[in-house]
């Protein structure tokens, strides 16, 4: 078996609150995507979605634990080498999109070939906006594109870097249900052509229905249990 | 894409804001670099008309740097005048009606008396003879050349050669007729000189110059000196068809004597000239001043501190400029965060947003900066022919204080990396997760 693209060992993590004490977000003993995997985490408001997700990108770093992606322990990187491998190793889809307004479609997935390892490969850019069905709107800034085709160009732009994981933030939560299963048949599609793991992160079951392999935070975090009773 | 793209995107996201950043900057070092070239021909102004073929200049004794400014540069007042047996002492045998070498003919190359106090129509008129056109240079070394007609002869009395300048202002040709006013602009006028010559320019003060053979200046109304009581006047005759008698060697004074040392054998130049000065500052009739050394003295005590405090002044518009970067920066400081954000989450380094907003700074600066240095040339060259026409030095887009300029980018790059460290370490600081966060 080809070891996993992400890997959680014994994670802990926790935030002061402002009063001093101290609350558990995150207690997992065990986490693990496989090599072009799809999986969708289910998981209620508070289980500690975007604190996972966090950790697992290394914005955050545990309190205690392993976090393993493609097999680098991002635990014993400083915080330099854990933005590189975020920038070469995964592919991140928020729910707002959050493209750079300022910046043409092309030039959103260009932005993010800058800080990674490879160079700033403008043909490789002006394809993926092709796979996506963007081709005639390379230029065309955010607010010239409508919600569909801004979810493409923030899909296009998680591909930039050949990521082993593309990590989706509630894809579907700002768009209306009949562009929904469009962009969930746009991540697994351009995923599984690419060969790249992915990982939706939903609070929708309809969404979460069509993975094989579904999980809900509140079964294998701990700390969200805890708070759900 | 790299920082520099991105960085250049920033500014071109918000056009508005950016071009009135780099606007105000660039108005700022416009002044600036008018400011610093201005500085520059003024000091090139009094630098080339400290060297017009003569190093020293003899006079009545008072303040050498009044002598100076007015003999070189037309300016201020007349000290008093020399005697005419005073500048016969720097003249030989050859010259002189006595046969007998001046005391200071050994040290002296050539001597040139001027006569001042008149004016034409508000330029200064000098009495001289033919040799400040025949023996002296323009202060380049080469001589000086006509732009029409040609030196005036000592046996002409009314002869006049005039500066480019004046020709330019005062529209006169080659045979016009001119009659010089006494003591100021609306002075008694004094009989009319012919124009026998109009100088090529020299971008020196001698373009504003009015010259007239010293002969024919002497016979005004006013400009002889008046006779000790009981004296008899000497009797001075004509000669046969070169006009009226000159006036009597007692009866003349010169306000100033142009000389330029000899080279004597064996001694360095400039030990003769230092030799000379003593002499004559030793002596009870006259002083000698260095216009070199003066006009040094001068930019040194007044001209540089004055330009250094214009400098300090427009130095400060600069900074208040560079203060609308600070304020631009932080004033989108929100819209930045989250880009920053963005940009960290999908793998930019701390470092990198730094370099970013410091860059797009950088960019800001150099170019409000480039377009300020356009327009503060612009500025010199509009003003260049009031310029000309007011100091007597070529000034146009190309003039320049290279030294000074120089350290502008430099300048203009610090300032812009200091006015943009604060937002900078702003989007350093960015909480990704704060800005990114999305329910659960």
């Amino acid at each position: 078996m080809p070891p996993a693209v992400i890997q959680l060992e014994k994670v802990r993590k926790s935030f002061a609150m402002p009063g001093g004490e101290r609350v558990d977000v995150l207690d997992i003993d065990s986490f693990t995507v496989a090599p072009g995997e799809h999986l969708a985490l289910e998981g209620q408001s508070g289980s500690g979605k975007s604190t996972l997700l966090n950790v697992i990108s290394g914005i955050t770093r545990p309190d205690a634990g392993r976090v393993f992606v493609d097999g680098i322990d991002l635990a014993r990187l400083d915080e330099a080498r854990r933005d590189r491998v975020r920038a070469d190793k995964l592919g991140m889809v928020f729910q707002s999109f959050n493209l750079l307004p300022g910046f043409t479609a092309l030039e959103n997935v260009l932005v993010a070939m800058a800080f990674g390892s490879g160079r700033s490969d403008r043909a490789r850019a002006i394809d993926l906006l092709g796979a996506v069905d963007l081709g005639h709107r390379l230029h065309h800034r955010p607010a010239e594109l409508s919600t569909g085709q801004q979810q493409r160009v923030a899909v296009a732009r998680a591909l930039a870097n050949r990521p082993r994981v593309v990590l989706a933030d509630e894809p579907t939560a700002s768009i209306d249900a009949a562009h929904q299963q469009q962009v969930i048949d746009l991540l697994r599609s351009t995923c599984t052509d690419h060969g790249v793991a992915l990982v939706v992160v939903t609070h929708a079951p309809e969404v979460s229905a069509q993975f094989s392999r579904r999980l809900r935070l509140e079964d294998f975090n701990r700390a969200a249990a805890v708070h759900r009773h | 894409m790299n920082l520099l793209g991105i960085a250049w995107r920033n500014i071109r996201q918000r056009p508005l804001t950016s071009a009135l950043t780099a606007l105000s900057l660039a108005l700022g070092v416009a002044l600036v670099v008018a400011t610093l070239v201005t500085g520059a021909l003024v000091q090139q102004a009094f630098e080339s008309g400290a060297g017009l073929g003569y190093n020293m200049i003899g006079g009545a004794k008072g303040s050498p740097l009044q002598l100076v400014l007015n003999t070189v540069y037309f300016i201020s007042k007349p000290i008093e005048n020399v005697g005419w047996d005073t500048y016969q002492e720097f003249l030989p045998a050859a010259r002189r009606a006595d046969g007998v070498d001046g005391k200071y003919a050994a040290s002296t190359g050539v001597a040139v008396p001027t006569c001042m106090g008149d004016y034409y129509r508000s330029f200064r008129v000098v009495g001289t003879n033919a040799d400040f056109f025949g023996r002296l240079t323009r202060g380049d070394g080469e001589p000086f050349r006509f732009a029409a007609g040609s030196n005036f002869r000592d046996d002409d009395f009314f002869a006049g050669v005039i500066g480019a300048t004046v020709a330019e202002t005062l529209g006169l040709e080659v045979g016009d007729p001119f009659s010089p006013t006494h003591g100021a602009d609306d002075g008694k006028e004094h009989d009319p000189f012919k124009v026998v010559g109009i100088l090529e320019r020299t971008w020196t003060p001698i373009d504003r110059g009015v010259f007239v053979n010293m002969e024919g200046f002497y016979l005004q109304d006013g400009h002889a000196k008046p006779l000790e009581d009981g004296a008899e006047p000497e009797a001075v005759e004509a000669v046969a068809g070169h006009g009226p008698a000159p006036l009597p060697a007692a009866q003349r004074e010169v306000t100033a004597i142009l000389l330029e040392t000899a080279s004597l054998p064996g001694l360095p130049p400039e030990l003769t000239a230092m030799g000379l000065r003593t002499a004559i500052n030793e002596g009870r009739e006259a002083q000698a001043a260095l216009p070199v050394a003066e006009i040094r003295q001068l930019l040194d005590l007044f001209v540089r501190p004055l330009e250094l405090v214009l400098l300090l002044v427009t130095a400060m518009v600069v900074l208040v400029s560079a203060l609308g970067i600070l304020i631009s920066m932080v004033g989108s400081s929100l819209e930045r965060s989250r880009d920053v954000a963005i940009m960290r989450a999908l793998g930019a380094r701390r470092g990198h947003v730094l370099a970013t907003v410091l860059i797009e700074a950088v960019l800001l600066a150099v170019g409000g900066g480039v377009v300020g240095w356009v327009l503060g040339h612009g500025i010199v060259a509009a003003i260049g022919p009031w310029i000309a026409a007011n100091a007597g030095v070529r000034a146009g887009f190309f003039s320049s204080a290279p030294e000074a300029e120089a350290f502008l980018v430099p300048f203009l790059v610090l300032l812009a990396i200091a006015a943009a460290l604060l937002p900078a370490l702003a989007a350093y600081r960015t909480d990704v997760s704060r800005w990114l966060q999305g329910p659960g």
